[in-house]
């Protein structure tokens, strides 16, 4: 082997090496890349890892300790190198101390309070929310990050999107196999439409507060207006883009919007969106099932009106502009009065002036020597 | 220039105190209906139009609590209620003296007053050195009470048609209660400004003719304003002396 042979392969086997550094280093994903060393987690899974590790709370109540690997594998905390240590801050070696909780519910709201450590903004919504309210007054049920998010499977919690859904289901099933009828949540279901909106796009995410309450109901129809009012995202649905604006100046909408910026307080009747188009179960105007299909506006009405008769839906102009076609005597009044104030105005104004202009030529002539 | 002097009782050793002769113009009934009129035309008109521009900040302040919107409402509804019951004692009162054969037609517009009107404009351009010659209403009054009897009529039938939806969509399509919500809250803008400007001008600016309150007008005014009726009435000229 020549010297000249020698450098020739040399330099072969570094490029080789090369090559294969560079490809494995474009094909591995970043995370796994920086792959931490999982050093904790693989020390706790060497008991925790047993599928049969139990223990009974004083309760009574058994509890697995088991932890898969594969749940770890897959959430958000461990794949960044966030390990066992991270959140059991208790447990440094092994015994472990004592657990002092009576039920595995205990246990876990005293464990979740861990995830403030590097959460702390969400966190802290979450101890405004309706869920901790609950939990205040008893409901020990009420969820906490984990009965949402999972405890060692943390995953991203809207992929897909529909998945929110289905956490809120665990608890609220009614309600979203309701929102899964109506037209937001078919078209989530059906192909994951990212502009629908899901449970949390009304109702908030960590600070999810009471629906029920005046100050929700009068700022509805801005929230509504958020998808509503915009006109890219309205067009393409073939949806009108004014019916916001519309309601605003509507009997309705007027009253609403007076309580919502003095009175948020105190309850009005005044009908805000949900109360005509339903709340989980909105439909399209064109299902016969719609509330506020044609053939079913007039019900819907008499929710509030009971006395109404057949004639009072026309009475509604409903989210449209003044027009010939739909609104005929609405729409002489305005042609009207379009006309007729601007002339009764300037009549009145140019003949006063006129007058006064004469008057008082008249007068100065009179005085004059 | 001035009035017709008449020597009274009154005149004072030295002094004369003129007193001008009146004509009577308006019945205890008529000035009385004309009262009623003005006050529960102007509670609608404060208490409508905060509730027209709700958004303004002196509404707001009228408008303070929910109890306030509900007794604002309650007051505009107790002066509507005055204001028909006037309406209808008015036309009333019209149908009952047509019947008997006493209306006097005084204030129907006649071609008269077109042409008093256009003489008018023509000298309100100084193409006439003269004013016309009026009779017992000059066109401006006439133009005044159709304006307001329509305005009113208006008003009254949109007010109710609003303040009963229910009831009137028995009977009527339900197009007629967002129509009668616009002509209301316009028209009471447009019967505003047309008191405010031609009214009030008429009757405190370029004059003060306060005959509707008192029921009688004096000679200077009935020989300057309504010629023809003073020389019908006294059989004098009534040209300026």
């Amino acid at each position: 082997m020549t010297t000249r042979n020698f450098h020739r392969q040399t330099f072969w086997l570094i490029a080789a090496g090369t090559f294969v550094l560079l490809l494995s280093l474009s094909l591995a994903s970043p995370a796994s890349a920086e792959h931490p060393l999982q050093e904790t987690e693989k020390y706790c899974l060497s008991c925790h890892g047993n599928q049969d590790l139990r223990m009974t709370l004083p309760s009574g109540e058994g509890l697995s300790l088991y932890i898969s690997q594969d749940a770890l594998d897959h959430s958000v905390h461990s794949s960044k190198g966030i390990e066992c240590e991270a959140c059991h801050t208790e447990i440094t070696t092994y015994p472990h101390p004592e657990l002092k909780y009576e039920t595995g519910r205990e246990l876990s709201r005293a464990f979740y309070q861990t995830c403030e450590k590097c959460h702390s903004v969400n966190y802290e919504k979450a101890q405004d929310s309706m869920h901790a309210q609950a939990a205040e007054a008893g409901n020990l049920d009420a969820p906490i990050c984990t009965d949402c998010h999972g405890a060692h499977d943390v995953r991203p919690p809207d992929e897909p999107r529909s998945l929110i859904s289905e956490t809120c289901r665990q608890c609220h099933a009614e309600i979203v196999d309701t929102y899964r009828q109506s037209v937001h949540g078919a078209a989530l279901m059906a192909d994951e439409n990212p502009d629908v909106p899901v449970c949390t796009d009304c109702h908030g995410v960590h600070n999810i507060q009471d629906p029920r309450t005046s100050q929700f109901r009068v700022a509805e129809p801005e929230l509504c207006a958020g998808c509503h009012a915009n006109e890219e995202l309205m067009k393409k649905y073939g949806l009108s883009a004014d019916v916001y604006s519309i309601y605003k100046r509507s009997w309705h909408g007027v009253d609403v919007s007076v309580y919502k910026a003095k009175w948020p307080t105190i309850w009005h009747d005044s009908a805000v969106c949900s109360d005509c188009h339903g709340i989980h179960d909105i439909r399209s105007t064109d299902d016969p099932q719609s509330k506020v299909n044609p053939n079913n506006l007039l019900t819907t009405c008499q929710q509030c009106h009971p006395t109404a008769g057949p004639n009072w839906t026309d009475a509604w102009t409903g989210h449209n502009e003044i027009s010939l076609e739909r609104t005929p005597a609405l729409f002489y009044v305005e042609k009207f009065y379009t006309s007729f104030t601007p002339f009764v105005l300037w009549t009145c104004i140019i003949y006063v002036a006129l007058q006064i202009i004469r008057a008082t030529v008249d007068r100065v002539r009179r005085n004059l020597p | 220039m001035s009035g017709k002097r008449k020597n009274t009782p009154q005149a004072i050793r030295g002094q004369i105190v003129h007193q001008e002769r009146t004509f009577p113009r308006f019945t205890v009934a008529q000035r009385w209906e004309h009262a009623v009129a003005l006050i529960s035309g102007l509670v609608l008109l404060l208490t409508g139009l905060p509730q027209k521009y709700r958004e303004l900040s002196i509404s707001q302040d009228l408008l303070s609590t929910p109890d306030r919107v509900e007794l604002i409402r309650t007051i505009h509804h107790i002066a509507a209620v005055v204001l028909a019951l006037e309406a209808v004692y008015h036309l009333g009162r019209i149908i009952y003296l047509m019947v008997k054969r006493r209306l006097p037609g005084d204030l129907l517009p006649t071609w008269q007053d077109v042409r008093d009107a256009g003489y008018m404009l023509q000298y309100l351009l100084f193409l006439r050195s003269d004013k016309p010659k009026f009779g017992r209403y000059n066109f401006e009054q006439k133009v005044t009470y159709w304006f307001i009897f329509f305005g009113f009529l208006i008003m009254g039938v949109s007010g109710f048609i609003i303040w009963f939806p229910i009831f009137f969509t028995q009977f009527l399509p339900g197009g007629v209660v967002p129509a009668a919500k616009l002509a209301h809250s316009t028209e009471a803008v447009v019967a505003a400004i047309f008191i405010v400007v031609w009214h009030v001008y008429h009757v405190h600016v370029e004059r003060t003719n306060l005959s509707m309150f008192t029921g009688r007008l004096g000679e200077r005014d009935m020989r300057e304003f309504h010629e023809k009726e003073y020389e019908r009435l006294t059989g004098e000229s009534g040209g300026e002396k």
